[in-house]
């Protein structure tokens, strides 16, 4: 008796395998196109997205905001700020001069890949717009897996390209599916695969790849701040810093890795430093009655409500640490948490617009304290330092492997040739080929 | 009533069985605890009058201020001079300096309540009768301040029979003495109870996958239980899955395998009701010297049966600490027909972690440090 076992195809296999059907033959009429071409053609979506007006904008804030747990009031402040920071004209001076040897030489050619692979990770839609024009100016088709907290950007996204140029659209596909699902092994088949996710699971998707294959991968990073004490006795300039934290951290409820989840106060009086609580906690009661946090989870709020009793009760218990002494201070708004903690001891970051803040006594300390969490730092917004403290700070802070310095108010507004985790836009997901 | 006082009517409470629920006796009992605790221990009377909940402001249990798990690693949160210690309990972690841990200065209490609720839902008929014990745990020689190990010692010298000893050595499951038990216990078709580590158990499980179906089979009456997590020391299997494979592995009924909830921080544990009630549906079991609540993070009220919120726990076998425990874990009300309140579900911590992207998880920049302080 013959033992007969019928395997059903896998319906979300049989779409990805689709698709990427339709983006090899998309992806020949995307590499008969110059990359000149290319680039203009991108240049100019983006530059639909980033006008002061722009219509997709307008409908992405109503769209993403429908289906995410963001007030629809910080998605649009928060598209508006981070889309109007990327200029088209940057995008193309980056872009010539990541390629310079392949636009100013014969015998240097791109080599794309047959499609690229996005894998969307987090909750905020630039990310996954960026990872998806950039192949398309090298010539790569692209297949987006969809964020499940994001449902929105692709489709839209999809149409804007649609409307400025058929085949950069046609070399785009997007579907959304689980990470359990089988379709996902299809789709790491991909020569080319981009990531953005937890450390964890960059972890295990590496282990599932050729060593043949192109991994471009975004890991967990987060952003902190660092005051000076030249602000201590400017209260103008305390305002402006607490203002802008307040708006750095208010923007996406704190959940990108953008967001600055502690702000180090070096050298500052300890009733300075209770001062600077006081006008920050201030400042993000200001901002949520623009900007209101969105729905958290049971499981955040139980993470808040966790860490603001631990902090209660260390400073209920009236322990002080260092010299001067410092106790810890919690400042608890309806939105909002600031912890003015006694020390630097690393502890839990919550996100969703909880802020901790923590006293150096100088720059030399600061390096030890960041010291642990090398690599793990993404950006960082200073003031109050004189021009030389400046650059010491910057040099340390970059060898910490932090990939820009900028101003309180800025973290969250990157130029889109920031780069990420310290990485070129384009090259990493480049293919060169070279003649003679 | 006093501190002794206290522990004298636990215990008599302890050694009833079945299990006897008193709400009045349990609501007499917290609020004499909590007074005795708020002079005892300036830390937490501190903490409470902060909250300005202080014995003279509470009437009811569920106002006792709850303290979070997390500060037993900051704070000796304990109720007796620390020369008195007899025992102090860590939790797992991978730095000496950021573990939580619970001193006591008496043993009697905390074992009392760990057998009783062993007896009760895990070995049933099999009580005083003896039975072979392994534990798939290192021993309490081998660790000295776990919790787990310690109980695992208490079983055994309370209940354990001949054969009965521990698996897990140098942190190597030894696979060839458990096989020698069950072999043993198959000759003389007595059950055998094995006891671990839920990561142990997933090794184990990995250590035998290719094993021949009935290599593992153990005599009817047998039981398993499991406890604990599984992050950094095994893969992630859910809880579900798990079960289902031992289960299948050790060839006897899922209801047979039974899950406990406990942490250092308490001086009791909560074991799934499906041995005891194998027809009801599987839930924690809460003795009746403690009361779960299920809270609204953001206001501390109990919320709605079926409503997921954030476990706080009562546990009066927590005489020399806190008995007042807020947990960052969530869970849910588990109720029968009539609206009783029968047990509890526990529903993890893991919600909302992809929602975190591309930002840090809640303890990577605990991790970052403890990396650098381990390596």
């Amino acid at each position: 008796m013959t033992h007969l076992e019928i395997k059903w195809p896998d319906a979300m296999v049989e779409q990805v395998r689709a698709a990427r059907g339709r983006l090899e033959r998309a992806g020949e009429a995307l590499r008969a196109m110059s990359l000149e071409q290319r680039l203009q053609s991108t240049a100019r979506i983006l530059g639909d997205w980033t006008a002061p007006d722009s219509p997709w904008r307008r409908e992405l804030v109503t769209a993403f905001a429908a289906d995410s747990p963001f007030h629809e009031d910080t998605v649009r402040e928060g598209l508006d700020a981070a889309l109007r920071a990327w200029k088209p004209e940057e995008l193309i001076a980056c872009v010539r001069r990541e390629l310079a040897a392949v636009l100013e030489s014969d015998d240097v050619v791109l080599s794309p890949f047959d499609w690229t692979a996005v894998l969307a990770g987090g909750t905020i839609p630039m990310p996954t717009m960026l990872s998806v024009l950039l192949p398309l100016i090298l010539g790569s088709p692209v297949l987006l897996r969809e964020t499940s907290n994001d449902g929105a950007t692709a489709a839209l996204l999809k149409r804007s390209l649609k409307a400025q140029n058929g085949t950069l659209a046609r070399a785009f596909e997007h579907l959304a599916f689980a990470a359990e699902d089988v379709a996902f092994d299809t789709l790491l088949e991909a020569p080319c695969i981009v990531a953005t996710g937890s450390d964890e699971t960059i972890r295990s998707l590496s282990s599932r790849l050729r060593p043949s294959q192109r991994f471009l991968a975004y890991g967990h990073r987060f952003s902190i701040g660092v005051l000076g004490p030249a602000l201590e006795f400017d209260d103008e300039a305390i305002g402006q810093a607490a203002e802008g934290f307040a708006l750095d951290v208010a923007r996406w409820d704190q959940t990108g890795c953008l967001s600055p989840v502690v702000v180090y106060l070096v050298g500052f009086d300890p009733s300075a430093e209770k001062g600077f609580a006081r006008t920050i906690s201030r400042a993000l009661e200001k901002v949520a009655r623009k900007m209101p946090r969105g729905e958290i989870t049971t499981a955040v709020a139980a993470s808040h409500a966790n860490e603001r009793a631990e902090a209660r009760m260390r400073q209920a218990s009236g322990e002080t640490s260092g010299d001067p002494p410092r106790q810890t201070m919690s400042f608890e708004g309806g939105d909002y948490t600031v912890i003015l903690e006694a020390n630097t001891e690393p502890r839990p970051a919550p996100l969703y617009r909880f802020l901790r803040l923590m006293p150096v006594d100088s720059l030399e300390k600061l390096a030890r304290v960041l010291g642990p969490f090398s690599g793990q730092i993404s950006n960082v917004a200073i003031a109050g330092f004189s021009p030389g403290e400046v650059d010491a700070l910057r040099r340390s802070l970059f060898h910490f492997g932090a990939s820009r310095v900028t101003e309180p108010g800025r973290l969250q507004t990157p130029p889109i040739d920031w780069p990420h985790d310290g990485m070129p836009l384009l090259t990493p997901i480049a293919r060169f080929a070279q003649s003679g | 009533m006093n501190r002794s006082e206290i522990e004298t009517d636990l215990l008599e409470w302890m050694k009833q069985t079945p299990w006897r629920a008193d709400l009045v006796r349990f609501e007499r009992l917290a609020l004499a605890l909590f007074r005795f605790q708020y002079e005892a221990c300036e830390p937490y009377a501190r903490f409470c009058r902060s909250l300005e909940r202080t014995p003279r402001d509470i009437q009811r249990f569920d106002e006792i201020p709850a303290v979070p798990t997390g500060v037993f690693k900051e704070f000796d949160l304990c109720c007796f001079d620390l020369d008195a210690t007899v025992k102090t309990f860590r939790t797992s972690g991978t730095s000496t300096d950021r573990r939580g841990r619970l001193r006591l200065d008496t043993l009697r209490l905390y074992e009392a309540s760990l057998l009783s609720s062993l007896r009760e839902t895990f070995l049933g008929d099999l009580r005083g009768k003896q039975p072979m014990l392994r534990f798939l745990s290192p021993s309490e020689e081998e660790a000295p301040d776990s919790s787990l190990s310690h109980m695992f010692a208490t079983l055994l010298a309370a209940e354990g029979g001949a054969g009965s000893g521990f698996d897990l050595r140098d942190g190597q499951l030894d696979l060839d003495s458990l096989g020698r038990a069950r072999q043993r216990a198959g000759q003389g078709g007595t059950p055998i109870l094995i006891l671990g580590t839920s990561f142990a158990f997933v090794h184990f499980l990995d250590a035998t996958a290719k094993s021949p179906s009935d290599t593992w089979k153990l005599p009817e009456g047998s039981r398993v239980m499991e406890t604990g997590g599984f992050k950094g020391r095994s893969r992630i299997v859910p809880r579900e899955i798990l079960r289902s494979e031992l289960a299948s592995r050790f060839g006897i009924p899922e209801i047979s395998v039974v899950n406990q909830y406990g942490m250092t921080e308490l001086g009791s544990q909560f074991y799934d009701s499906s041995w005891l009630d194998p027809d009801g549906p599987r839930r924690k079991l809460a003795p009746p010297w403690t009361r779960v609540r299920i809270v609204d993070p953001a206001t501390g009220q109990d919320i709605a049966a079926g409503e997921v919120g954030m476990i706080v726990i009562h546990d009066l076998a927590n005489t020399g600490s806190i008995a007042a425990i807020q947990t960052a874990d969530l869970g849910r009300a588990v109720r029968d027909a009539a609206g009783e309140t029968i047990g509890f579900d526990i529903l993890g911590r893991s919600e909302g972690a992809e929602q975190r992207g591309c930002s840090i998880a809640t303890d990577v920049m605990l991790d970052a440090s403890l990396r650098e302080t381990t390596t």
